[in-house]
C-alpha cells in the first residue's frame, strides 16, 4: 500500500471565494426580511454576484481542482457513484466527487439565478440599482416571489451539498470541511499540482474589503439626527397649499398614499374630517383635489403607492391609510408599546420613524425605530 | 457716525413696520367685528374664554383652547390627536402670528366649533385678539 502523503488540492482563491460566498448568502439571508436592512442585503447580494462571476473565470483559468473540466461528469458516473456509495467498493476522488460536482454546478446555477432575480425585483419594485428605470412595479412583480423561491432552492441544494460533505466525511474517515480551510487532503494515488495563487486571493480579499468599506462608508459618523439614507427616492411634486392646509394638523400625507376616489371621498366628507369640520371652500378644494388625483396611488410613482393601491380592493375608498391592507401588512410586526411612545404617539405620524415621511418617498433604508 | 445712525434708523423703522403689520391686521379685525355688532373689547374677557373649559358631549373629554395650544402660549403646542407640533402664538415669541386675516378668520372658525362646538361671536373673537396681542 502506497503511503499518504498531504497535497494541495483547493488553492486559496477558490477556499476565499467559498467562505465569502458562504457570508455573503447569510447576509442576505438574514437581512432579506427587514426593509430597514434593505442597502446591507443589497450589497452582500452584488458581493455574491460578483463573486459568482469570479469562480466562473476561475473554473476556466483556475488551478487544476478548481476548473469545471476536472469535475464534469456525466449522470451516468453520479449514479454509479452514489450506487457504489451504499457498497464498498467506492473510488475515491482528490477533487470533487461526481454527486459534489453536480452540487457546485447547481449552486452556481442557482446561485446566479438569485443574483440576477434579486436584481430585477430592485431595479423594479426599488427603481435602485443597475436596472433603476428600465423595469415597471409591474414588470418586477413576478420576480419578487421568484427571488424569494430561487432563494429556498439555494438553501434546499446547500443543504444537499452539507449533507454529501458530510456523509463523504464519515465514509472515508476524511475532514473535508477542514480540507475546504486548509486546502489540502491526504492522498494515496495520483494527484495533480496545484499552486496557492496567493496574489489572486490577496486580489479578492482586497476587492472585497474595499467593496465594503466603500458601501459602508457613508455610515460614518452619522446620527439620528442626521441620518444616512443609502436608497434616494424620485422627487414627488409638491403643493404649497396642500402643505399648509394638511399640514396644519398632521403630516401632509403625499397623495400617493391612497387611490384617488379615497381623496374624492376625504373632501366630499370634509364637515366630519376625523370628528374635525375642515371647512375648506370650493376653490382650495379644487386645487387639493386636483393635486391629490394627479399624484395618487394609482400612479405609482413610489413603491409605496404601488403596493397600497395594489392591496386596497377596487369597490372600497378608505380613507385612512392606516387601513389598508398593504400598511397593515408592512406594520404587523411593530409591538404596541412602541406605537405607544411619546415621539410616535399616533399610526398617522409616519415621520416619527420615516425620515422622508415629508417628501412621500417611503424608502426601505429610510427608517429607523426610535428608542 | 452717520453709519451708527443709519443703522439705527433702519433697525427703528423695521420694528415698526412689523408693530404696524401686527397692529394693521388686528385693529382692522376688531373693527370688522365692532361693524357687526360688537362692543368694546376686553383682554380679560378673551382670558377667561380662553382658560375655560368645555364638555365635549360625544368624546365626554374637557376641550380648551389650551387642549392644543398648551399652557404656555410662548411655547410651542401640540395637536391633541395627532401630537403636530403647534407654533407658538404669542406674537412675542414668533412674530408670523396675528398677521394674517384670512389666516385668523379660517382658525377662528376651526378652532371655535372644535372647542366650544359653535362658532364664536363678533365680541367673543374680538375679546381673544384683545388678549393675545398683548403676550
Amino acid at each position: 500500500m502506497q503511503q499518504k502523503r498531504e497535497v494541495l488540492v483547493w488553492d486559496l482563491p477558490t477556499r476565499l471565494f467559498h467562505w465569502l460566498m458562504v457570508l455573503a448568502f447569510s447576509i442576505a439571508w438574514a437581512t432579506h426580511d427587514n426593509s430597514r436592512h434593505l442597502d446591507i442585503h443589497t450589497i452582500s447580494g452584488y458581493t455574491f454576484l460578483g463573486l459568482l462571476i469570479f469562480r466562473l473565470i476561475w473554473g476556466v483559468v483556475g488551478s487544476h481542482y478548481a476548473r469545471f473540466k476536472a469535475f464534469s461528469y456525466s449522470p451516468k458516473e453520479v449514479i454509479n457513484y452514489l450506487r457504489a456509495l451504499l457498497g464498498s467498493g467506492v473510488k475515491h476522488y482528490v477533487g470533487h466527487n461526481p454527486a459534489g460536482a453536480w452540487a457546485v454546478f447547481l449552486l452556481i446555477t442557482v446561485g446566479m439565478l438569485l443574483a440576477l432575480s434579486g436584481l430585477i425585483v430592485l431595479g423594479g419594485e426599488e427603481q435602485q440599482g443597475v436596472l433603476a428605470g428600465k423595469i415597471t412595479f409591474d414588470q418586477s412583480a413576478p420576480f419578487s416571489l421568484l427571488h424569494e423561491v430561487i432563494a429556498w432552492g439555494m438553501v434546499a441544494v446547500v443543504a444537499v451539498h452539507v449533507t454529501g460533505v458530510i456523509v463523504e466525511s464519515v465514509l472515508h474517515r476524511e475532514n473535508l470541511i477542514g480540507a475546504m480551510f486548509r486546502g489540502t487532503k491526504w492522498v494515496e494515488g495520483e494527484s495533480a499540482k496545484v499552486a496557492p495563487s496567493r496574489l489572486m486571493a490577496a486580489v479578492i480579499t482586497v476587492s472585497v474589503m474595499t467593496w465594503g468599506a466603500i458601501s459602508f462608508s457613508s455610515y460614518y459618523g452619522t446620527t439620528d439626527e442626521k441620518p444616512y439614507l443609502p436608497f434616494k427616492g424620485p422627487t414627488l411634486a409638491m403643493n404649497e397649499l396642500w402643505q399648509d392646509e394638511c399640514g396644519a394638523c398632521h403630516l401632509a400625507f403625499h397623495p400617493g398614499l391612497l387611490p384617488a376616489r379615497s381623496w374624492q371621498r376625504l373632501f366630499n366628507e370634509q364637515q366630519d374630517h376625523f370628528q374635525e369640520e375642515l371647512m375648506l371652500d370650493e376653490a382650495t378644494v379644487v386645487e387639493l383635489l386636483g393635486y391629490a388625483q394627479k399624484n395618487s396611488a394609482e400612479q405609482k410613482k413610489t413603491e409605496a403607492a404601488w403596493k397600497i393601491n395594489r392591496s386596497v380592493a377596487s369597490e372600497v375608498s378608505p380613507i385612512q391609510i392606516t387601513s389598508t391592507a398593504y400598511w397593515k401588512e408592512k406594520h404587523s410586526k411593530i409591538p404596541d408599546e412602541t406605537w405607544k411612545r411619546e415621539v410616535v404617539q399616533s399610526k398617522a405620524n409616519c415621520g416619527a420613524c420615516h425620515y422622508d415621511a415629508e417628501q412621500g418617498t417611503f424608502q426601505d433604508a429610510a427608517m429607523r425605530i426610535p428608542r | 457716525m452717520r453709519n451708527v445712525f443709519l443703522i439705527t434708523t433702519t433697525l427703528a423703522f423695521g420694528l415698526l413696520i412689523n408693530l404696524e403689520a401686527h397692529a394693521g391686521a388686528v385693529d382692522s379685525l376688531q373693527l370688522e367685528y365692532q361693524s357687526q355688532g360688537a362692543g368694546s373689547f376686553s383682554a380679560t374677557s378673551g382670558e377667561q374664554m380662553w382658560k375655560r373649559r368645555y364638555l365635549h358631549k360625544k368624546s365626554g373629554k374637557q376641550r380648551s383652547c389650551q387642549t392644543c395650544h398648551g399652557k404656555e402660549l410662548t411655547r410651542s403646542g401640540k395637536h391633541a390627536r395627532t401630537g403636530k407640533v403647534i407654533e407658538p402664538l404669542a406674537v412675542s415669541a414668533n412674530s408670523e402670528r396675528l398677521t394674517d386675516i384670512k389666516f385668523m378668520k379660517k382658525w377662528f372658525k376651526r378652532n371655535c366649533k372644535w372647542t366650544i362646538g359653535r362658532e364664536c361671536s363678533a365680541q367673543e373673537k374680538g375679546d381673544f385678539l384683545e388678549y393675545l396681542k398683548g403676550l
